[in-house]
């Protein structure tokens, strides 16, 4: 399975520079942990202590909303996870 | 009637098919809320007061600083320390008398927000923060109202529109306000895209032409001028407009 995840430009300090981190997994909450454990810096950027992800953070899936329950998601290989963050800022 | 003076003032976009001289009475009027006289809220504000939307009431609590002149265009140096909408409507009314302008000076709150949006056909949020945001948007649903969204951070924005039980709301995809730092960093050329954008859709809107961003988020990189759209959905569990999803549904 390679389900490649694309990084909002703030997040990609913690990857060293990259847009794209390819990672495996079973649905979007498995990619994201295997995302976390390739960079940990993404860990507090994603989740709260307790697991569940930021207010802040959407998760799209193949360019579609993966709200509500984005963790649960199952992902195909070749699936596509894009991490934005909210904007407040008018 | 348009007037001879409104139907030469407009000449080049009644010339559009699009428009016409129905169409120009119809954004005679029309009644717009902008909420936020700021960053989006000035583009927004200046193109359609420009485009001859017969009414526009704009909302926001604070007053002019120095450091928003680097993007919010309906003020100027002489500005500094008045009301924002007070220098709002100055800047409207120089721009084209023939739009009436009305202005708050207010917060908007949960109690207050269905009151100040009522009456108007379409709400712009150029606000600058989540938990307004939500709060508009609740209203917005409430009361059937259009909701056009839009944000920035930096040279990055965003556009949604939103017809309340039609489509995608913002708590539609959006787990609840969030504190976020107040003071976000901030090029004016990118409230300039977004504002304009939200003006454009509002006209569209108003005039019934074109393709809304309805159930589509999309999102400007303007660093790469790059646009990346995102399909979002309606939520039936939604508590500010699943009620709406359900009257929609045969």
């Amino acid at each position: 399975m390679s389900i490649q995840v694309n990084l909002h430009k703030t997040h990609r300090q913690h990857t060293g520079g990259l847009e794209t981190v390819d990672v495996d997994g079973r649905t979007v909450g498995e990619c994201l942990r295997d995302l976390v454990n390739r960079y940990p810096g993404m860990g507090a950027v994603l989740f709260h202590s307790g697991g569940k992800l930021h207010h802040l953070i959407e998760i799209y899936l193949n360019m579609e909303s993966a709200y509500p329950d984005e963790l649960k998601k199952p992902v195909q290989d070749g699936d596509e996870i894009h991490i934005t963050v909210m904007l407040a800022g008018g | 009637m348009l007037t001879i003076a409104e139907l030469e003032r407009y000449d080049r976009q009644i010339l559009l098919e699009e428009i016409g001289p129905a169409g120009q009475e119809k954004l005679r009027r029309a009644k717009v809320f902008i909420c936020g006289a700021g960053g989006l809220g000035s583009p927004a504000a200046l193109y359609l007061a420009a485009a001859g939307i017969g009414a526009v009431k704009i909302i926001d609590h604070d007053r002019v600083s120095l450091s928003n002149l680097n993007r919010q265009i309906l003020h100027g140096e002489s500005d500094v320390d008045r009301f924002k909408v007070d220098s709002a409507r100055d800047c409207l009314n120089r721009l084209n008398p023939h739009v009436t302008i009305e202005t708050c000076t207010a917060t908007v709150t949960p109690d207050n927000a269905a009151g100040l949006v009522a009456g108007s056909d379409v709400i712009i949020d150029a606000l600058d923060n989540l938990d307004t945001r939500s709060i508009l948007n609740k209203a917005a649903m409430n009361l059937c109202i259009p909701l056009i969204h839009g944000a920035v951070n930096g040279f990055e924005g965003r556009v949604l529109t939103i017809l309340p039980g039609r489509s995608a709301c913002l708590r539609c995809m959006h787990a609840g306000p969030s504190a976020l730092p107040g003071k976000f960093p901030i090029i004016g050329v990118t409230p300039a895209v977004i504002g304009a954008i939200q003006a454009t859709e509002a006209i569209k809107l108003l005039l019934g032409i074109g393709d809304l961003l309805l159930d589509r988020l999309i999102v400007y990189d303007g660093l790469r001028l790059r646009w990346t759209e995102f399909k979002v959905k309606l939520n039936p569990d939604c508590d500010h407009c699943g009620h709406l999803q359900q009257k929609e549904r045969p």
